[in-house]
């Protein structure tokens, strides 16, 4: 005889949900969200498979989900500019530089405000409440940052967004969680209090930096705003920006080369391999955008499950 | 010791007293101060940069050596293609705050529905990933979609035999374009919030319920929705600013010559009065309109929130 087991407890509208309506519901909401599930998904699908087609065979149409006649000279071509490889040293940089900066500032100021007895604390917070309501402006932010020095400097990246009032929140609520009594035998065995922070708060707190570390990392790595108005030098361009402007220009201005130059192009063909000829600007560009989304893409998976948590931390705040 | 003498002695001079709060608290106030330094660099005295809207301001002269105008700036005001940049701004962003606030919401709630956990994951996964996508990447992607010939609607268009649709290239789809691919990207985001409250709600109203005999769709009217009803409000009140504006970073990539006249939007116009075309003043001004009256909106809100008995944000 089959051992019965304990139903879970979500599964008692199992029990009762049946009949025909309920099947109905059922079907109808699975058909649905699963178109939406794949409406999601598509373009990058499509993205993907533009890329890898041959371009003059992509403007036939009819290209919808796998290559149909698949090249890698597309990845080849846009490898070969430099302007390209500038960029994305730039966007790594700025990430990485960005977030680990952000995320370090961030849940020290943080920390400092888990002591509720520091006086003057509540002027403190208001002092960082106030921001959030009510802000200078894009121009006045521009013309400080010009009077700062800032402009046309890698450090207008990072430096504006070292601090977050948003995410310091987070981590407020987030550390508070921390038990005193842990910090309390720390301090009694002569910790320090940044001992403290590195050797407590920090680890007890990993979804909290793991999803705040995400959500950084990508408004760093999508920003092109910065790029486009806060700097002039080519070679502190990032990537998006560099998308950007190249969003409406054509060939030319993605390889990096005269594409009227016959002899250029024949040169080139012969020597590197890639028959330019069966190239176009909207091809490369689906190659581009892979490029400039992958590391997103690739790193997605693994860090969705913090970013569950961290958000869930956010909610309960309310 | 009289009683005098005893106070006399163990009351602290301020000097003795601030020591003591440094000792106690002072490695705090070394943590907390990098976000003190940071905001007053960068979001206070941004904030004394606003008086640009009441002076004409020359950057050689700085803020201070630049001559007060007073309200000269505002002239805007009077122009007629202010009022039509306006309506472009209003337009957009009431059209997408009506599309991108109730479908989250709904989704949410279907997902919620889902018994198996596995479908239930892999709709939520590929829901986030349009959220991480930039929006220039969202340009490139309508571009190579929407193109004429070789874009997948319109090469199905062709294969059927009918007539393509140049989607890119006239004017009438350019608001549609905008706002379903906010949709697009936000809604599986947007679906976070509402689960996690969702998730919130205590199991045994829905056991009691269902004893009841209450179905499917009395308890997401009588149930979900009244249990995450604060959520629902206090997202509706952050999200009044974005009725004024129609997001630059999402308009700007989109821009063509056909669209113009749509897609000349407030915030658009801003950036490129102020930052391309160098009139600080004008567009500051502008600029700071638009924030006061986010400030009214996001107050107003909270105001008939609470009025209605909602908790308010603020």
């Amino acid at each position: 005889m089959k051992k019965r087991r304990e139903p879970k407890r979500d599964s008692v509208a199992l029990l009762y949900d049946r009949g025909w309506k309920n099947g109905l519901f059922n079907a109808v909401n699975y058909l649905l969200l699963g178109l939406f599930a794949f409406a999601c998904l598509y373009p990058f699908i499509f993205v993907i498979a533009s890329s890898f087609n041959e371009g003059t065979d992509s403007l036939r149409g009819g290209v919808f989900l796998w290559p149909r006649k698949p090249t890698l000279d597309n990845y080849r071509a846009i490898l070969k500019n430099t302007n390209f490889w500038s960029a994305y040293r730039v966007t790594i940089l700025r990430t990485v530089v960005g977030t680990l900066g952000s995320l370090f500032v961030t849940s020290i100021v943080a920390y400092g405000l888990t002591d509720k007895k520091m006086p003057g604390r509540s002027v403190i917070l208001i002092f960082m409440l106030i921001p959030m309501l009510f802000g200078g402006g894009l121009i006045p932010g521009y013309v400080n940052l010009r009077n700062l020095g800032l402009l046309n400097t890698f450090w207008v990246y990072i430096i504006p967004g070292l601090f977050s009032i948003w995410n310091s929140i987070i981590f407020r609520t987030s550390f508070g969680s921390i038990p005193d009594s842990l910090k309390e035998s720390m301090r009694l065995d002569g910790a320090g209090e940044f001992t403290i922070y590195c050797r407590v708060m920090v680890p007890l707190s990993k979804a909290t930096f793991a999803a705040l570390g995400l959500f950084t990392a990508v408004g760093h790595w999508n920003d092109w705003f910065s790029g486009a108005y806060y700097v002039n030098k080519q070679e502190l361009v990032p990537l998006q920006t560099l998308l950007h402007n190249l969003l409406n220009k054509d060939l030319a201005a993605i390889t990096g080369r005269d594409m009227t130059n016959k002899i250029q192009q024949l040169a080139e063909a012969t020597n590197v391999g890639i028959d330019w000829t069966s190239i176009t600007s909207m091809s490369m560009k689906m190659a581009t955008v892979l490029v400039g989304t992958l590391p997103i893409l690739l790193v997605y998976p693994f860090v969705q499950r913090y970013f569950m948590a961290g958000v869930m931390i956010g909610s309960i705040k309310q | 010791m009289s009683q005098r003498e005893i106070s006399a002695v163990t009351r602290k001079t301020p000097l003795e007293k601030f020591k003591k709060t440094m000792r106690q608290h002072g490695i705090f106030y070394l943590f907390v101060l990098p976000g003190i330094v940071l905001l007053i660099l960068f979001a206070y005295m941004p904030m004394a940069g606003i008086q640009i809207a009441f002076r004409n301001y020359k950057i050689r002269r700085g803020i201070w050596g630049s001559p007060w105008v007073g309200l000269e700036n505002f002239a805007f005001l009077k122009e007629k293609y202010f009022w039509q940049y306006a309506a472009n701004t209003v337009i957009i962003a009431g059209y997408r705050m009506l599309v991108t606030t109730p479908l989250p919401l709904i989704v949410a709630l279907l997902i919620h529905e889902i018994k198996h956990p596995k479908y239930k994951k892999l709709v939520q996964s590929f829901s986030y990933l349009p959220h991480f996508v930039s929006w220039i990447i969202v340009a490139y992607m309508l571009h190579s979609m929407l193109a004429l010939d070789s874009g997948i609607v319109n090469s199905t268009l062709q294969k059927m035999g009918l007539k393509q649709i140049h989607f890119l290239g006239e004017l009438k789809y350019f608001r549609h374009i905008v706002v379903w691919s906010s949709a697009w990207k936000g809604t599986g985001w947007g679906t976070i919030i509402y689960l996690a409250a969702l998730s919130g709600i205590d199991q045994e109203v829905y056991e009691a319920a269902i004893v009841d005999g209450a179905g499917r769709f009395r308890r997401i009217w009588h149930i979900n929705i009244p249990g995450i009803l604060p959520t629902i409000v206090i997202l509706l009140i952050l999200n009044m600013p974005g009725l004024l504006s129609a997001g630059y970073e999402q308009i700007m990539p989109l821009v063509n010559a056909s669209n113009m006249q749509h897609s000349n939007v407030l915030d658009v116009y801003i950036v490129n009065l102020g930052l391309s075309q160098g009139q600080f003043s004008v567009a500051t001004a502008i600029g700071l309109l638009l924030s006061v009256i986010n400030l009214g909106l996001v107050l107003g809100t909270n105001a008939i929130a609470k009025a209605l008995g909602q908790e308010g944000f603020v």
